[in-house]
């Protein structure tokens, strides 16, 4: 689905990303660790295609993003792309509900009351329908986490991005949004997520580790209970 | 102080649009205010220069006729208060009789007369303002012919009558203390004695202009009463050296005082952005004020370290405008300078907007202490948890049937929420609207036809003034006859003035010139009440209303050859002609005492003016015929003239203020807005859609802004053009708005210079990476 061929990225001649190359399947669960500062952030950014790379190329399903014009990539990005990023970004002048819709009111897929039902949907199965017409200064950081993601899922997308999604959120909310991912990664959908925290990495089927902006190593995980162990072994033998 | 400057160098280079921007604003606020100054110095400077070196009459009495000479000198001699008394002798010449580069001067306005230079007092001046000399063959023009017609020195003025002629060499030009402005209505050439001798010989009439210089603390009112009890002559109209004074700050005065009072909305407007961007600054800067006042920095130095960075853009700001105001003032000044020199206080060009300057200085420091302390009051820990991201913002609703233009729903949405931030914006393009339509509405209304209105007579077509000669009662005959049999002509009236004597409220007794004429043929708009419809209605002047202390309903007595008439006031009506003191009625004059018979006429539909002005000139040879049209625009020329500059001047800045307010907002409002635009972009609105949605915000909000700026051009331009005028005699004024250059044009040009500035100013967006906004 997601094809990087040796990507780079420089900040005024300083490398932050060195000829990266890994291919995401879909419905794949990809997690990408590494210390702060690695790259990490920035190879979630290049990929999908909310910052520019100086060398290589990305594909989604087969088409290269990377020479897409600007307009060409927004429009990609809201029909294709889910985004949920640390601290949960929301406008500030409209309901946590009018949030979630406004990208499928914008794609225009389908109908504003197909969309709204979705919403609405979405919102049930994330267990936050009772804040629909809140304001987003009115909730609590797990629910706004959650709302993020109903955002992020209500075009449908083909691939949902991550940045720290629990990086804000205390033990219990982490708990419930991880839930929600794993959930949606059995049914099909295709995740990447950048984390330091190792309870998100270990729900993950892969998980890269970005050191000095290259992958330093990478491992599948399969799907065992005691794959949180198995992923501190590795960690601890690569770190 | 080294590390206090290290840090305003730093946020100049941070903040680098802004601080530009508002720089640019200070120094215009600069500019105009030392301009406006340095125009109003010049403009005294060079009036009383001319006065001290011209030295022209407190009084003058102007007469058609013989006299006296032995009375005068009698009366002149038996009144100690009159310092000096001259008779100057003026040869009338009618303008069909004078010509330049072929062409005669029948189609100015303007009396002319030929005199000699004056012996003791009233000097005509050449252009080093020294007395000017002329040779036999030779004249001094007036400056105002040499601007009107572009008469230089070492061009020919002919002179002709039915079979003489005579060419008189320009050896200088003239500046005339009483009669350079074009609303004086005379002009006065000077010649030589040997020529004036001659000319009188074949062509002219003589008109006397009995002058007096009066002994300090002597009011004129004292000596126009002793004149006229003592019957000496006075047919013609009495001019005191106020009003002359009035006519100069008239004609020089207006551009100063638009000048300043478009640099005080200008202050007002940048004391205001001042405001929002040191709000803005603190806003932004409050975590870092919080942890300056949590390490214990004392109050006063984090007000030191914001306040410095504009006492330097204040002080700059003041030099440059000062100094960029010496061409700019000069340029403004050249008019007076032309037509009064250079003056003898030349200081006051120089102290005047250093002065301005100073006060606007002080002004916006101690407008900036006043803000910045205000906004340091909060505690640290208000300060640390921000204030600006726990205050609430408005909400706004999708509408429920979908987005069908998402940039336009989300831009009006956005508008509701963050409707106070957009006041200061909104305030600057309403005053750019008003300061665009203002003066282009007011030059308007003085070049319509219909102005004359405001002249004390209805409107009409075309003016034929008959003056006073041996002949008037001849000439005057000759006219109407001719008039009357015209079919192209659809309507004629005249009207003939003389004077009365009236006294005024503080009783002292003094000359009213009155119409007499049927006056429902050009029927005038009345302030109050309405023409006078038989011989015991008088209708009188709003100035006159007010000096002789009458209303409608009143009584008015007057004196006419000794006899007392008593008039009912029926009317007040606008009059800016003759100082604003003119009266209607009917008043039998007799010949003699008739000052200019004037006739006005309606040509029917089809007939040219022109052509008809030109037909009316041949054959009526000795009576002076312009078209209303010209007549407005020679006597009021001066000030449409100042006005069309003033006109350029304020849309130069007004839109210069519109693209400033709109680079400094967008700057400000995209960096507070960072966060929300890296959210669209990440959700997949595009950079395009994103500055469509600053594009229609800020538009929507300059329409409102046009919308009300020219509701207050038209409404509250009314009272300011009333103000202006009702010194001269007309204080209700309706402005007269072309709507296509108002309505549609001045709009049109004012949002696409926006748009334009919306477009580039918004490029910054692209610069708002997702990834830099969210990772922060």
């Amino acid at each position: 689905m997601l094809k990087i061929e040796k990507i780079s990225k420089s900040f005024k001649a300083l490398p932050v990303l060195e000829d990266i190359s890994f291919e995401i399947k879909k419905g794949d669960f990809v997690a990408v660790m590494g210390p702060s500062g690695s790259g990490k952030s920035t190879l979630l950014y290049s990929i999908s295609g909310m910052d520019s790379i100086s060398a290589g190329q990305v594909l989604f399903e087969g088409v290269s993003i990377s020479t897409m014009q600007e307009a060409e990539l927004s429009r990609f990005r809201l029909t294709k792309m889910g985004f949920v990023f640390q601290n949960a970004q929301m406008l500030k002048n409209l309901s946590i509900f009018d949030n979630i819709i406004l990208p499928g009111l914008v794609a225009k897929k389908e109908s504003a009351e197909a969309i709204r039902k979705r919403a609405s949907a979405l919102m049930k199965r994330m267990e936050i329908e009772e804040i629909q017409s809140r304001d987003i200064r009115e909730v609590s950081g797990g629910q706004l986490q959650r709302a993020s993601i109903c955002r992020a899922m209500i075009n449908n997308p083909a691939m949902l991005f991550l940045d720290e999604p629990t990086g804000a959120l205390n033990s219990g909310a982490t708990d419930q949004v991880l839930a929600i991912l794993e959930d949606l990664n059995r049914e099909g959908m295709t995740v990447m997520t950048v984390t330091h925290d190792q309870r998100v990495a270990a729900r993950a089927k892969k998980v890269i580790y970005i050191r000095d902006g290259q992958i330093a190593a990478s491992k599948e995980f399969a799907v065992r209970a005691d794959r949180e162990r198995e992923l501190d072994d590795w960690l601890r033998e690569i770190v | 102080m080294k590390l206090l400057l290290n840090l305003v160098r730093k946020d100049f280079k941070r903040n680098r649009v802004i601080t530009t921007a508002l720089a640019v604003f200070l120094i215009l606020s600069a500019l105009l205010m030392a301009g406006g100054l340095r125009v109003a110095g010049t403009m005294f400077s060079s009036l009383n220069g001319l006065d001290e070196l011209a030295m022209p009459p407190e009084y003058l009495q102007m007469h058609k006729g013989t006299y006296d000479e032995e009375a005068i000198e009698n009366f002149v001699s038996s009144h100690d208060y009159i310092k000096d008394a001259l008779t100057v002798r003026m040869l009338n010449v009618g303008n069909a009789n004078i010509s330049y580069q072929g062409e005669t001067l029948e189609k100015c306005l303007m009396d002319n007369g030929f005199v000699v230079q004056n012996q003791g007092f009233d000097y005509l001046l050449n252009m080093s303002n020294e007395r000017a000399v002329v040779n036999d063959d030779e004249i001094g023009v007036p400056v105002y012919y040499a601007e009107e017609l572009g008469i230089q020195v070492g061009d020919v003025i002919t002179l002709q009558g039915d079979d003489y002629s005579k060419e008189l060499r320009v050896s200088t030009l003239i500046r005339d203390a009483q009669m350079n402005v074009a609303l004086a209505s005379s002009k006065r050439f000077l010649i030589s004695p040997t020529d004036l001798e001659e000319i009188s010989g074949h062509l002219g009439e003589w008109e006397y202009c009995f002058e007096f210089l009066l002994k300090d603390g002597t009011s004129t009112a004292v000596l126009e009463k002793d004149y006229m009890d003592a019957a000496m002559p006075s047919n013609g109209v009495a001019i005191t050296g106020s009003l002359l004074t009035m006519l100069n700050a008239l004609s020089y005065g207006l551009v100063a005082f638009i000048i300043i009072a478009i640099s005080m909305l200008l202050i007002i407007i940048a004391l205001l952005c001042l405001s929002y961007i040191i709000r803005a600054t603190l806003a932004e800067e409050q975590v870092t004020i919080g942890e300056m006042k949590a390490m214990g920095f004392p109050g006063k130095s984090i007000e030191a370290l914001y306040q410095i960075k504009y006492i330097i853009l204040a002080l700059m700001s003041g030099v440059i405008g000062y100094l960029a105001a010496i061409p700019f003032g000069d340029f403004f000044s050249a008019s007076v300078i032309r037509y009064c020199g250079q003056g003898t206080d030349g200081w006051m060009q120089w102290v005047f907007p250093l002065i301005g300057v100073m006060l606007l200085s002080l002004m916006v420091v101690l407008g900036c202490h006043r803000i910045i302390r205000k906004n340091l009051k909060s505690t640290v820990v208000e300060l640390l948890r921000g204030q600006e991201n726990i205050k609430k913002e408005g909400r706004y609703s999708l509408p429920a049937a979908g987005l069908k233009h998402p940039n336009r729903v989300m831009a009006f949405g956005e508008l509701k929420c963050k409707w106070k931030e957009y006041i200061v914006i909104f305030l600057v393009f309403m005053t750019a609207s008003f300061l665009i339509l203002l003066p282009m509405n007011m030059k308007h209304t003085i070049e319509n036809p219909s102005f004359i209105t405001y002249m004390g007579i209805g409107e009409s077509d075309i003016r034929i003034d008959i003056q006073y000669s041996e002949k008037l009662t001849q000439q005057k005959e000759t006219a109407l006859s001719y008039l009357e049999n015209d079919s192209e002509i659809s309507k004629v009236a005249i009207y003939k003035n003389g004077y009365v004597q009236s006294q005024n409220a503080a009783g002292e007794w003094e000359y009213l010139r009155v119409e007499s004429g049927d006056e429902s043929v050009f029927p005038l708009a009345y302030l109050e009440g309405r023409a006078p419809v038989d011989g015991q209605e008088m209708a009188l002047s709003y100035m006159n209303g007010i000096a002789l202390g009458k209303k409608v309903g009143d009584t008015i007595t007057v004196v006419y050859q000794g006899q007392n008439l008593t008039f009912t006031v029926c009317g007040i009506y606008q009059d800016i002609t003759y100082g604003g003191k003119t009266a209607k009625a009917a008043i039998n004059f007799d010949e003699k005492d008739v000052e200019v018979y004037i006739i006005y006429l309606d040509v029917r539909d089809g007939v040219a003016i022109e052509k008809k002005t030109d037909e009316l000139r041949s054959l009526l040879t000795d009576s002076k015929i312009t078209p209303v049209s010209a007549f407005i625009a020679q006597t009021l020329g001066g000030i449409t003239d100042n006005m069309s500059l003033v006109e350029r001047a304020a849309i130069a800045v007004s839109l210069l203020l519109s693209m400033l307010i709109t680079i400094m907002f967008l700057q400000l409002i995209t960096a507070r807005e960072h966060s929300a635009i890296a959210i669209k972009k990440s959700m997949g609105f595009s950079n395009r859609d994103i500055r469509i949605q600053f594009g229609i915000r800020i538009l929507v909000i300059q329409g409102l802004a046009i919308v009300v700026g020219t509701v207050l051009a038209n409404s509250l331009g009314e009272v300011i053009f009333g103000c202006m005028l009702s010194s001269m005699g007309a204080a209700k004024i309706t402005l007269l708005v072309e709507p296509l250059t108002a309505y549609l044009l001045c709009p049109a040009i004012q949002l696409l210079v926006v748009l334009f500035t919306v477009v580039m100013g918004t490029r910054t967006v692209r610069n708002y990476h997702i990834k830099d906004q969210i990772m922060e």
